[in-house]
């Protein structure tokens, strides 16, 4: 408790008389805080039941019968002969706790009928190219564009950022035309191309390559090194954390997605699990949810595994001195 | 109130002197090196898609392309849909993503006040990321529709039934699943950015008398000012993404409230009507440009002296 | 930080668990059901043609079954001539060497012989049925009994090896075999039509009774002398094996695809099961997988016409062949050789592309490719899987380069395409070729005009239309909305149509009448208007879908419930002239055919027939396609029966067709008097009738009904309708208003509307 030079009652007290009003705002504060904090942490305790719900609702319907979510959900999900919906009219409700457990769903999907792990694995196998593709390439870039700046470089990235912003539609007739006359249209090569190339971990990457101080990487140079080593070096351990988190951001991004794989890849068979997911109809909404747990898994377990590095990188990511 | 400045080094980019020149030219070229296969993807990938569309807007037709210029775009303008999608996309990024900003800033400082279970809290806000459209689509129809539960509820107040989805309210049912949606990596970015706030400032701060909100508005604002316009900037992107469940609740045309550009865009592509599709876009890109812009310039305005 | 470093190994660990777990489940089955392309493009297929002398001289004759053993192909030949009556017989073709030899076949007068085949030995088993009677004191005969017997006879000679009655096996009256195979250790297996198969051993005793559980479309020996069963199950038609041991069906075999439409299974030679549908392919019971060969389109053949296939020990496949639609046809060999693609001169490709394929567009094709050197028709189809990816296809290849060059539109809302540009104006092309619009109904050229602009080839079509008393109507060709439902509400009927839901009634007032609602130019939209609020209410009187009396046979017959005016309307198709004489018989009285309700009271609506084909103005070989289009517009094949259902397009055919209908047909009986006789009967619900040669009279007033058609049906978009039927679903159910309701279909059509402005 060091004395401070400032003016204030306090100046004029006793030592003890000091101490005692101390020791006294101390426990006025805390149980303010106290309470201040059960407050707070009662007020996140609701909001986090509300946004686990749709998870916990997946995981629990999945443990159901076919014929009790049909019997449930039939009308929610059913499609009339011309595509479109089939009005509610009956209210329905959502089932947390299934009436009779079983395993009937993932039975079927994960040993009778292997089109849904088909489809799973469509997934990985376009994802995981782009994730992993992406940071390499952005890698490269983000290096380019934090070394040695130039207003050209600016206006660049500039560009980049404009392009990142960029909904989908826009883009995706083109992509479409411009893969065709690639010739690589209904292949794979269709969806990691452009995914591949996308302005979004160069952005991230950049921004916090940057805050890495110039000196370190001026240091080096005078000490002789190379612009490869610098790059091997220096920024690349340092980015390790900003790479992991982008990689998840990615990761759950091209998950997510849709319509590229509807308009690009024409045969139903590469079709990726999100894609069959959005067009579940009354047929198959039997085995939706255990599809859908299923589908969610490899996020969880992505973003359980990388949290830590998620939480660090984007800790940078805001900008704050590093 | 006056910061005092920490050890800092000089932002990058402004020229120094230094002896070898000749080095740093090779250098130059040497990271221009490293830049090419982004930017020659990029080109192929997003800048050549963007060309072709800039293309399609200014002619008449794929089949003889006559130029027309402006003609497209003047149609568009005019055209009563776009209108209409216009303002809604407008007023729903102008509601949700402030409110998506905002919002998570208040959630995170309650979570950064050492309560407990922070981690575990944190997994929790995120998990809406992850669970697949169809799951969130089935909740929301069956929240929201005409016999869904929210009316149900409402029943038990005694009022009327609310068609939600095909009035007014539509809007309102947008923006709560898209700050579902996204409050929780608004937060955690924000709860980051949070704690990693000099310490040492802060502690100044208490000690020179400030006030909580002195403290919040001059010295939490200004180092996270960066990370605000991040949040911003993603929460903008995300607000397009919305389309998606939208789309997947109310089919091509919804209410006239839930009726956003992509949906424009989506059903004149549909109807191979390229040109609409095109200037349409063209459109949005210039407006976002200009936005994102002002963005820019008002947070290199604000945290200009906290860093480079 | 060890907790982090512990849950990151945790959460590894469960990735790769899972990942494993994965795998394992998923490759294991995954892979196999793809089918495997062949798509040897060094290799073309050739058909050829061989013709059998059968030595019977008739008009009519046609194989009646086809087994093939070996390289021998056993046929059952059926003929009839005015002189001898019928004939029949067995006979053996070597398809290698090409001889033919009959086995004689020992049969009493009332000797039927029905399925056949044939054992390893080359024995023929055939079944014989029996018919006897005895006469009564007028001679005339009664106590019909039957009997059935199995005769394995030697194919050289004839000689009866073995002979059964086998007529006590089967428990029923008048048992009738439908199927007969036979299996490796030489079983009989066979199936009467009631599900169950009944095996006889060699020595032709019974052994075993098996149900099939669902009734069977063909049984066939697999090369291993096994016997499966053709059930057409959830995802088409399966082959289930037959199991003599434990005497039941088994599993449906994997891998095997693409089934549908006339799709039969035969014994393979080289692989277990040769399949033949609309391609031919090879099935390995063993590793499950099927091999595409080639499709019979491909070799310029109908698979229609095709009775048996098999294959030869060379690799060929064989084909019996009959065009039974053309008359006086005689059956045809066709085997179908591999040949190198550099022998074969190739033709230019013209590419046709249609959600499915027409039957008639399908002979033109087959006529063409086989007629014309320079130009060959591919044809690809759309809609074979999924319907809607399909049609995302079609509509994506449309925009691009990938566009067919000629584009069949029947299935699809043609107006919406053919104002896009993406076709060629044919008018130019038809002056080129002679063609003159005079010659061609002008209402229907004019109703598939866009600007003037024709964009389609229809070759015939027929007119979808509503009657009522004219009695009751007055003498009136159309009305508007408000008219009819003034009509309809001042009668208030049972129902207006018969099966009227309000579900469907309300759809058939608003389906054809949207644009009563819309007024294009100016976009706006009027379904918060009277007139629809007052159809929604009009609907709503009847009941709705679920609570409808779906049992038919309690119900009255829709005859008896017109005369009574307890139906008002009839909705049908007119598409001949004998329909249109049906529908008048059995309204008993003049009929107006008022039509769907239009406010320009124009309600009788075109159907195209046989295509609705445009010419792509992308298309590198117009001149090709076109040559194909005129085809269907030449005098010859609109004058050719080429359709029995729907009108041709060219005036001079349609007269012609005219002329034909007014023409009585005779028979002679037995006092040598030229009796007229019936064209046909036509029935409908519980009325029959006996068509004969129709009046003048009547020829006027079916021309009059096609002349006054002018719109095409069909052309409403389906995102329209799908809002309205969603919509008003909530006014039906009683839960909305009908002004809500209303305002929220305003409300989303606006927006479409706008969008297209």
């Amino acid at each position: 408790m060091a004395v401070r030079k400032s003016a204030g009652r306090l100046d004029n007290l006793s030592e003890e008389r000091f101490d005692k009003k101390v020791k006294r705002k101390k426990k006025i504060k805390n149980t303010r805080q106290f309470v201040r904090i059960s407050f707070a942490t009662m007020f996140a305790a609701c909001f986090a039941v509300l946004f686990l719900m749709p998870i916990v609702l997946t995981l629990t319907n999945s443990f159901m019968s076919a014929s009790e979510i049909s019997a449930n959900y039939g009308q929610v999900f059913a499609t009339s002969d011309t595509g479109g919906k089939v009005y509610i009219s009956e209210r329905v409700n959502l089932k947390f706790i299934p009436d009779m457990v079983s395993f009937s769903q993932y039975a079927t999907v994960l040993l009778k009928s292997p089109e849904y792990l088909l489809k799973f694995w469509n997934s990985v196998i376009l994802v995981v190219p782009i994730v992993g593709f992406q940071i390499l390439v952005a890698m490269g870039a983000s290096y380019g564009f934090t070394r040695y700046r130039g207003r050209i470089k600016e206006m660049i990235f500039f560009l980049y950022i404009i392009l990142m912003l960029m909904p989908y539609q826009v883009t995706l007739v083109p992509n479409y035309l411009v893969s065709d006359w690639l010739h690589i249209l209904d292949t794979n090569w269709a969806i990691w191309l452009p995914g591949i190339f996308s302005p979004f971990a160069v952005f991230l990457l950049t921004k916090y390559m940057r805050r890495i101080p110039v000196s370190v990487m001026e240091a080096a140079q005078i000490d002789g090194a190379g612009e490869w080593q610098i790059f091997r070096k220096i920024c690349m351990p340092l980015c390790k954390g900003a790479m992991c988190s982008i990689a998840i951001l990615i990761f759950i991004d091209y998950w997510n997605m849709v319509e590229q794989p509807l308009i690009l890849l024409s045969d139903a068979e590469k079709h990726p699990l999100s894609v069959f997911l959005s067009k579940i109809n009354a047929g198959e909404i039997g085995l939706a949810f255990a599809v859908a747990t299923i589908y969610m898994v490899p996020p969880i377990l992505v973003f359980l595994y990388g949290e830590d590095y998620l939480v660090e990188g984007i800790t940078y990511q805001g900008g704050i001195k590093g | 109130m006056r910061l005092f400045k920490g050890r800092r080094d000089k932002p990058a980019g402004k020229s120094r002197k230094t002896n070898s020149n000749r080095r740093d030219r090779r250098g130059k070229q040497i990271s221009v090196l490293y830049l090419l296969p982004s930017v020659i993807g990029v080109l192929l990938f997003f800048v050549l898609p963007f060309f072709i569309v800039i293309y399609y807007s200014v002619i008449d037709d794929p089949i003889n392309a006559e130029f027309v210029f402006f003609d497209n775009f003047v149609m568009v303008f005019h055209n009563a849909a776009f209108q209409q999608a216009a303002k809604n996309t407008m007023i729903f990024s102008a509601a949700a993503v402030p409110l998506a900003v905002v919002l998570s800033l208040l959630l995170a400082m309650m979570l950064e006040s050492k309560i407990p279970f922070k981690s575990q809290f944190r997994t929790f806000f995120l998990s809406p990321m992850m669970v697949p459209i169809a799951s969130v689509v089935l909740i929301w129809q069956v929240l929201f529709h005409y016999n869904g539960m929210m009316n149900e509820v409402l029943g038990w107040f005694g009022r009327d039934k609310v068609d939600w989805l095909n009035s007014a309210y539509a809007q309102v049912v947008i923006v709560v699943l898209f700050l579902w949606k996204n409050l929780g990596y608004n937060m955690i970015l924000f709860m980051a950015a949070l704690s990693s706030i000099p310490k040492d400032i802060l502690e100044v701060a208490v000690l020179e008398s400030a006030t909580p909100v002195q403290i919040f508005w001059h010295i939490k604002l200004r180092y996270m000012s960066s990370t605000i316009l991040f949040v911003t900037i993603m929460s903008l992107i995300n607000s397009f993404k919305v389309f998606r469940e939208i789309y997947l609740l109310k089919g091509d045309y919804p209410y006239d409230t839930m009726y956003m550009l992509q949906h424009f865009m989506n059903n004149t592509f549909g109807k191979l009507d390229y040109q609409k599709m095109s200037a349409a876009a063209i459109m949005m890109a210039v407006v976002m440009v200009v936005l994102i812009g002002i963005l820019f310039l008002t947070e290199n305005y604000f945290g200009k002296d906290v860093e480079g | 930080m060890k907790n982090d470093k512990n849950r990151r190994k945790t959460a590894t660990a469960f990735i790769a668990l899972f990942l494993a777990m994965i795998m394992l489940a998923g490759c294991g089955k995954g892979k196999d059901d793809k089918e495997e392309e062949s798509s040897k493009k060094e290799f073309v297929y050739v058909p050829e043609y061989h013709q059998i002398d059968f030595g019977i001289s008739s008009e009519n004759m046609n194989i009646s079954q086809t087994v093939a053993s070996g390289d021998y192909m056993y046929m059952q030949v059926n003929a009839w001539n005015e002189e001898s009556g019928s004939e029949n017989g067995i006979f053996r073709y070597n398809m290698v060497e090409g001889t033919l030899d009959e086995i004689p076949l020992e049969l009493g007068e009332n000797d039927w012989p029905g399925q056949i085949c044939v054992t390893p030995e080359g024995d023929v088993a055939v079944i014989i049925s029996r018919t006897s009677y005895e006469l009564d004191e007028n001679g005339e005969p009664i106590n019909y009994s039957s009997s059935l017997e199995l005769r394995v006879i030697s194919s050289k000679d004839g000689s009866v090896k073995n002979s059964q009655d086998i007529t006590g096996i089967f428990g029923e009256e008048d048992p009738y075999i439908q199927y007969l195979s036979m299996d490796g250790k030489g079983n009989y297996y066979l199936y009467g039509g009631d599900q169950t198969i009944f095996v006889i051993s060699q020595e032709l005793q019974k052994i075993a009774e098996i149900k099939t559980g669902d009734w069977i479309n063909g049984m066939v020996a697999s090369k291993e002398g096994d016997i499966y069963v053709n059930i057409y199950g959830e995802k088409g038609p399966e082959l289930r094996k037959v199991d003599l041991a434990s005497k039941s069906i088994g599993e449906s075999l994997e891998g095997l695809g693409g089934g549908y439409g006339n799709a039969e299974y035969y014994t393979g030679v080289s692989k277990s099961i040769m399949f033949s549908g609309e391609k031919v392919a090879l099935y390995d019971i063993a590793s499950k997988t099927q091999e595409d060969i080639f499709s019979w389109l491909d070799v310029d053949v109908n698979s229609n016409y095709i009775r048996g296939a098999g294959e030869l020990s060379d690799g060929r496949i064989w084909a019996v062949y009959q065009d039974y639609e053309t008359e006086n046809s005689k059956p045809e060999l066709l085997t179908v050789k591999k040949e190198k693609a550099d022998n074969v001169t190739p033709k230019e490709e013209i590419t046709y592309g249609t959600m499915a394929l027409d039957w008639d567009v399908k002979r033109m094709i087959i006529d063409f490719n086989k007629s014309n050197e320079k130009y060959r028709i591919v044809v690809k189809e759309y809609g074979t899987e999924d319907y809607q990816t399909g049609r995302t296809q079609f509509n994506a290849d449309l925009t691009t380069k990938n566009c067919p060059d000629l584009v069949e539109l029947s299935a699809l809302n043609y107006t919406q395409y053919a104002s896009k540009g993406i076709f060629e104006d044919l008018y130019p092309y038809m002056d080129q070729s002679g063609l003159k619009k005079e010659d061609f109904l002008e209402n229907v050229l004019k109703a598939y005009e866009v600007d003037g602009k024709l964009y389609a080839v229809v070759p015939g079509f027929y007119v979808t239309t509503t009657m009522a008393k004219q009695s009751m109507v007055g003498d009136i060709t159309g009305w508007t909305l408000a008219e009819m439902l003034d009509f309809v509400e001042k009668n208030d009927p049972e129902n207006i149509f018969d099966g009227g839901a309000r579900e469907s009634i309300f759809y058939y007032f608003i389906y054809n009448n949207i644009d009563e609602f819309i007024d294009w130019e100016t976009g706006k939209c009027f379904f918060d208007g009277e007139d629809f609020i007052r159809t929604l209410e009009f609907a709503a009187k009847f009941p709705s879908y679920e609570e409808m009396n779906m049992d038919y046979s309690e119900r009255e017959g829709i005859y008896s419930r017109l005369k009574a005016n307890k139906i008002l309307l009839m909705q049908s198709s007119i598409s001949s002239v004998q329909q249109f004489q049906m529908m008048m018989g059995m309204f008993g009285e003049k009929v107006s055919f008022v039509g769907y309700p239009n406010n320009e009271r124009k309600g009788n609506l075109i159907q195209s027939t046989g295509g609705c084909i445009g010419l792509s103005a992308k298309s590198k070989n117009k001149e090709g396609a076109w040559e194909f289009l005129s085809g269907l517009w030449s005098k010859e094949y609109q004058e050719s029966k080429y359709s029995d259902w729907g009108f041709p397009v060219m005036k001079s055919a349609l007269e012609k067709k005219f002329k034909e209908d007014m023409t009585p047909e005779y028979y002679e009986d037995e006092n040598g008097e030229q009796i007229e006789q019936s064209k046909t009967s036509w029935g409908y619900d519980d009325f029959n009738m006996e068509i004969y040669a129709a009046t003048q009279e009547e020829i006027d007033q079916v021309r009059a009904l096609l002349e006054s058609a002018e719109k095409i049906s069909g052309n409403v978009d389906e995102q329209l309708t799908n809002i309205i039927t969603e919509e008003s679903a909530a006014f039906f159910k009683g839960q909305k208003s009908a002004a809500d309701t209303a305002n929220v279909i305003q409300n989303r059509i606006q927006i479409y509307v706008n969008e297209n402005q």
